[in-house]
């Protein structure tokens, strides 16, 4: 096997790595900021009706 | 007006027992049911592999056989569960002062006692379809390999089917919740039936294959008992 | 229910709050922590570490395909511990840990078996080999789907948490007992089995791989907490809404 084939494997097996974990780490962290955008949306809801 | 005392454990063992199989044999569904699927099963292994001419499938048998028991135990582990929720004798026995593991061994054993009635008409038909060398010899083996082999699926099936039972699709989730377990026990069963179908066994090679069999029953026995009261449990 | 408390129900991103070691082992930092120490690795892979002898360039995969396949083994017994604690306590938090450590260990097993099979494409000219290790992965895959599956067959929070536990448990016993069955078992068929045939490890190396491994492992945390936060904000609000709607 080439040299340039064994390159070639090893370049996507490390794609295929990085590309996994960084989409789940960036949909996770979205996750997070959209729960914590409800959260805040909620909170002062809660405070709105406390006044009321 | 003293209350009747409890039945111990061995006799609640026995009555819950002869329920289940004497219930079973009244109408015969279950079995009948497994039956007819393990013969139409090997007929399809046989035009499965069939398909580009008559091959010679002794590489196979112990694959095949130990395919058809598995699906088929499906069939029944299903079933064994499913009057009894259906028809609220679950709740009436689970009311009643008795063991959860207690009902595990009977469920379990009643299992057994349908799969090792099929096979016993089920094996004979497979080894006239399927296999040519004699296996005679080594019968007790044979048996020794279907008996460890049975209790494995009972147990693990039992388990999962208590489990499944309680859930919305009961019927779709335990062949895939069992199949990915029973696994390890689907390689050792097939690796020593072939064997003994080839006719040629070495109690070298063989002996490993049942001590992991033993083995895998003794743990997954174990891990039941541990955790059949959350199983089965409201 | 105040609004303060609706905010620090785990919603804080910063260190608000969080004292000494916790304030260490925080998301952020923990993800910082990982890349740094993942790309210190690659560089040590590439750039450091000696090509091996007998397999030439594409043992490079192994470097991070052994971590992934620990960080997923790691997911496994996370989720493993979580569910006999949930037995014991029925505290639902350890039922959302086991949940995410399953999830986590599900995606780390998928990544290995995709390496592993660019690993045994370039090795031994095959897709797949039905290998211990790899056949193993493919059936831990099974079963933990099979517990994503059972999970949504649940309704009954409790139940589902009882039930979800259980066959943890089950299915992390036989995580080992699958990898020694295909294994030592069948018979005459040898095939090429992984790491241990390329001639071990050599000098260099051994700082490739253990960076890695840390890397891997950091990472591997930080999306365990990030996920946990995940979960236990998902509930809070639901229990949240709940309230304020009725």
């Amino acid at each position: 096997m080439s040299v340039e084939d064994g390159v070639k494997y090893v370049a996507a097996a490390y794609a295929i790595i990085l590309a996994v974990l960084v989409a789940y780490s960036v949909w996770s962290a979205r996750r997070v900021s959209a729960l914590e955008r409800e959260a805040r949306l909620l909170s002062t809801e809660v405070e709105r009706r406390a006044k009321a | 007006m003293s209350a009747a005392p409890a039945l111990s454990g061995r006799r609640q063992f026995w009555a819950l027992l002869r329920k289940d199989v004497v219930s079973e044999l009244r109408t015969k569904e279950m079995l009948i049911s497994m039956f007819l699927f393990s013969m139409l099963a090997m007929v399809v292994f046989h035009y499965a592999f069939t398909a580009t001419g008559d091959i010679d499938l002794s590489p196979f048998t112990g694959g095949m056989l130990w395919a058809v028991f598995v699906f088929a135990s499906l069939l029944g582990l299903n079933r064994s569960f499913v009057h009894e929720k259906d028809e609220g004798c679950l709740d009436g026995l689970l009311l009643c002062p008795v063991d959860r593991v207690t009902i595990f061994f009977a469920k379990m054993t009643g299992n057994l006692i349908f799969l090792g009635l099929i096979q016993l008409l089920a094996v004979p038909v497979f080894t006239v379809f399927f296999v040519t060398s004699g296996y005679w010899a080594d019968l007790s083996t044979f048996v020794a390999v279907l008996v460890l082999a049975d209790i494995g699926i009972c147990v693990l099936g039992t388990l999962l089917a208590t489990i499944a039972m309680s859930t919305r699709a009961r019927d779709l989730l335990l062949p895939i919740v069992f199949l990915p377990l029973i696994v390890p026990l689907l390689i050792a069963a097939t690796a020593a039936t072939t064997e003994v179908f080839s006719g040629d066994v070495t109690w070298a090679t063989l002996w490993g294959k049942l001590a992991f069999l033993l083995g895998y029953d003794a743990v997954f026995l174990v891990a039941a008992w541990g955790t059949y009261d959350f199983a089965i449990g409201e | 229910m105040s609004a303060e408390s609706i905010n620090e129900a785990g919603a804080t991103p910063t260190t608000r709050g969080k004292t000494g070691w916790r304030r260490l082992v925080d998301v952020p930092v923990l993800f910082v922590a990982a890349g740094v120490s993942l790309v210190t690795g690659l560089l040590l892979v590439f750039w450091v570490a000696p090509e091996e002898a007998t397999m030439g360039f594409p043992y490079k995969i192994l470097y991070f395909h052994a971590p992934i396949a620990w960080c997923a083994l790691l997911g496994y017994l996370v989720a493993f511990v979580a569910a006999i604690l949930y037995l014991r306590s029925n505290d639902a938090r350890w039922d959302r840990l086991g949940m995410c450590g399953v999830r986590l260990g599900l995606v780390f097993s998928l990544l290995v078996m995709a390496t592993g099979m660019i690993w045994g494409r370039s090795s031994w000219n095959v897709w797949w080999s039905w290998e211990p290790r790899l056949t193993t992965f493919l059936i831990a895959c099974l079963m933990y789907c099979g517990y994503f599956v059972l999970r949504a067959t649940v309704e009954e929070e409790e139940r589902r948490a009882t039930f979800a536990a259980l066959f943890a448990v089950i299915a992390f016993i036989n995580v080992p007992i699958t990898f020694l069955s295909t294994r030592v078992l069948p018979g005459d068929m040898q095939h090429p089995s992984g790491v241990v045939e390329g001639g071990g490890l050599v000098g260099w190396m051994y700082p490739a791989f253990f960076v890695s491994m840390v890397g891997m492992t950091l990472l591997f945390f930080a999306l365990l907490r990030n996920d946990l936060r995940v979960e236990r904000l998902k509930e809070e609000l639901a229990y949240i809404k709940n309230r304020l709607g009725s």
